[in-house]
């Protein structure tokens, strides 16, 4: 009994409100429309924004090497004189077979690329002065303890290079890649070939590539590793190695234990050696890499924390543009709608409808109207995330599911606030004056 | 006592006296007619009797509670509880049917019931309309429809404005059936008009004129059944 006077009730105020719906079809699409976008926005930002920060970093470190690992003697001498790696003036190296050894640390699998250099000096033709020749991986195999392969080197790391002729292959044993200020001044071009003198010895080779970096490297010759160290008579040695490492922003402990580790307590020390800071993954380098010193490249391990701050914020701030642009623009639809339907909702309160429950009425219509655009901008904020992921990191995004309910709470509020202004004008409306047209 | 009592009752719009110290009682039962050339006052004195707006002065008792200090809540509730309203432009809801259009005062009222909704409607003679939209029907059984939702919750008091101006004599002949139906089964009801054949009907006409009562002239003929 009970039942079927609830569901005369909710029959009749499901009634009025189809009624209203399909009344008002083309405002409800507006509204519909309004919301999906909001939503849609909302949805590919807070995906984007959530899975992100693996992306941003997988992205970033396509900007270098975050980590650079150098001979002992080396680093002393960089310390005291500002030397950087090597520079001909240290005779310490590192040892090529060691460095599949970087697979098997700890955060192994947060090491996602490295690849070793040899400097050689070198008499270029056609230049006066001495020019740097860096031996490298380019793409190598490197076949590792574990009995995994791994597919790393200059193509990985150096990825937003940009080239004028081709990559370099580890094979290309009588070619080169010239940077593109010294192919300036030497007057070189790709296909160009080009004589190197160093100790006596030398070697003509066929200029592959040009490439631009923007930084030093666009001084330099690039040449596989085997070619450098038979120049340099130094056959299983590299100079320094750039890794390339996925790392957890640095706080409080991981600035202490960089400083000195001996300071940490047993327990902290445990933390931080199972954490993926910097320091923390210098340290397992270290252990691994005989007389190796390893050390962070500050700045860009800096700059990939803000960056990926800065995207974030940039992505909340779109998102909440967006949904104030839906409130906004909802307002001024559903209000247009009160103002049309005045005499309707002004002979509702005449028979004696309350405030509340014609507010009600008014409410239910978006909000089912706003479910619907909602859904429909959940669905295309999907695929608005997909491209985003597409264009912009190169990667699919992961679908978080905790998205919808974040959307469905901000699409409520975003209604809320939309239906303020009409609801407002609901209430100081009076039947007395609509309902005799003045 | 009286159902409905007007003491000193004042209107005032700015510089407009809509209404000037109206003293009226109205009996239990009665059928009242108002009067008077446009602009006299009319609808002001229906929206506050109707519990659609308060007087500027003065008291307005309906069934011995004083109305016109009300908060607009409770004057809902008032009108929810005890006015049915009919109105010269009918008010339907187009996108419902007679018959919800009926079920639309039963629901802000208490529940709806379809019977008693058909039933309100058979009694102005609508049975075989429930299920038409308000564009489906003619100026008079639209008018009907409405007093058929006036009607539904047993109201206290029954008013209508101009309630046969839009319609043409013969639908004008079938709503004062009504009416005079209604007044024989003991409703009171308050009809403001524009037409004197309409306002014979009633027991007594009040004629007003600038905001006041200018007189009232009890009708020979009006509620002459409901006398014996
Ligand atoms: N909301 C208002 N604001 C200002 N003036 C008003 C308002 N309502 C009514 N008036 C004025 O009060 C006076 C009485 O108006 P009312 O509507 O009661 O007249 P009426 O007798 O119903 O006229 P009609 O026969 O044309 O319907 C008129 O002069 C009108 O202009
Ligand atoms: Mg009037």
């Amino acid at each position: 009994m009970r039942n079927g006077v609830l569901n005369k009730v909710i029959a009749m105020f499901w009634r009025l409100v189809r009624g209203a719906l399909f009344r008002q079809k083309r405002k409800m699409l507006m509204i519909a429309f309004t919301v999906a976008l909001g939503a849609s926005l909302a949805t590919a930002m807070l995906n984007v924004m959530l899975d992100v920060g693996d992306k941003v970093n997988r992205e970033l470190k396509t900007y270098g090497a975050n980590i650079n690992v150098i001979p002992k003697e080396a680093s002393l001498l960089d310390d005291l004189y500002g030397v950087s790696e090597g520079r001909g003036v240290s005779d310490r190296h590192l040892r090529e077979s060691e460095l599949g050894r970087l697979k098997t640390i700890f955060w192994a699998f947060n090491i996602v690329d490295f690849t070793p250099y040899l400097n050689a000096e070198a008499r270029m033709s056609g230049l006066d002065e001495a020019v740097r020749v860096v031996g490298t991986w380019f793409a190598h195999r490197e076949d590792l303890p574990t009995g995994e392969s791994l597919d790393t080197g200059m193509r990985n790391m150096k990825s937003w290079w940009s080239i004028e002729g081709d990559w370099l292959s580890d094979g290309d044993t009588d070619a080169a890649m010239v940077g593109g200020l010294l192919a300036d001044r030497a007057g070189l071009a790709a296909g160009d070939a080009v004589v190197l003198e160093s100790a006596g010895a030398r070697r003509e080779l066929t200029v592959k590539g040009i490439f631009e970096a923007g930084s030093a490297e666009d001084e330099r010759i690039y040449v596989p590793l085997s070619v450098a160290q038979e120049m340099t008579g130094r056959p299983g040695l590299v100079s320094s190695v750039e890794v390339s490492a996925l790392t957890t922003p640095d706080n409080e402990l991981s600035r202490r234990a960089a400083q000195n580790p001996k300071s940490l307590s047993v327990k902290e020390w445990e933390t931080w050696y199972c954490t993926a800071y910097v320091s923390a993954i210098c340290y397992q380098i270290e252990e691994v890499l005989t007389d190796a010193v390893a050390k962070p490249i500050r700045q860009v391990a800096e700059s990939e924390g803000t960056i990926l701050e800065k995207t974030k914020l940039l992505m909340l701030l779109i998102t909440i543009l967006s949904l104030a642009g839906a409130a906004l623009g909802i307002s001024n639809l559903v209000t247009a709608g009160v103002m049309e339907r005045s005499r309707e909702i002004g002979l509702l309160k005449a028979i004696g409808a309350g405030n509340a429950p014609v507010s009600w009425l008014i409410l239910t219509e978006i909000l089912i109207t706003g479910a619907v655009g909602g859904a429909a901008g959940y669905f295309a904020g999907l695929g608005f995330a997909q491209i985003i992921g597409r264009t912009v990191f190169d990667a699919a995004i992961n679908i978080k599911p905790m998205v919808i309910p974040l959307v469905a709470i901000l699409v409520f509020l975003v209604i809320l606030a939309g239906c303020i202004p009409s609801i407002r004008l609901l209430l100081s409306l009076r039947p007395a004056e609509v309902l005799h047209g003045r | 006592m009286y159902l409905l009592d007007l003491q000193g009752v004042s209107k005032i719009y700015g510089s407009v006296k809509a209404l000037q110290g109206i003293d009226l009682t109205v009996a239990r039962g009665e059928w009242l007619a108002i009067m008077g050339p446009s602009g006299s006052g009319k609808t002001t004195m229906m929206n506050i009797i109707g519990c659609m707006d308060k007087p500027s002065e003065g008291k307005v008792l309906l069934g011995g509670v004083d109305i016109s200090a009300e908060s607009a809540r409770n004057l809902t509730t008032v009108r929810r509880e005890k006015i049915g309203l009919i109105f010269q432009q009918f008010h339907l809801i187009n996108y419902l049917t007679a018959l919800e259009n009926v079920m639309v005062a039963q629901y802000y009222h208490s529940m709806p019931d379809e019977q008693e909704a058909l039933q309100a409607l058979a009694r102005v003679g609508l049975s075989d309309r429930a299920k038409h939209l308000p564009a489906q029907l003619s100026g008079g059984e639209q008018q009907r429809v409405c007093i058929a939702r006036a009607l539904i919750n047993y109201p206290m008091l029954v008013l209508a404005d101009e309630p046969t101006g839009n319609l043409d004599e013969a639908n004008e002949g079938i709503v004062i059936d009504i009416f005079r139906k209604l007044h024989d089964e003991g409703s009171t009801i308050i009809v403001v008009t524009h037409d004197p054949e309409v306002a014979e009907e009633a027991q007594r006409t009040v004629i007003l004129e600038h905001g006041r009562i200018a007189r009232i002239v009890e009708n020979r003929k009006g509620g002459q059944e409901a006398k014996v």
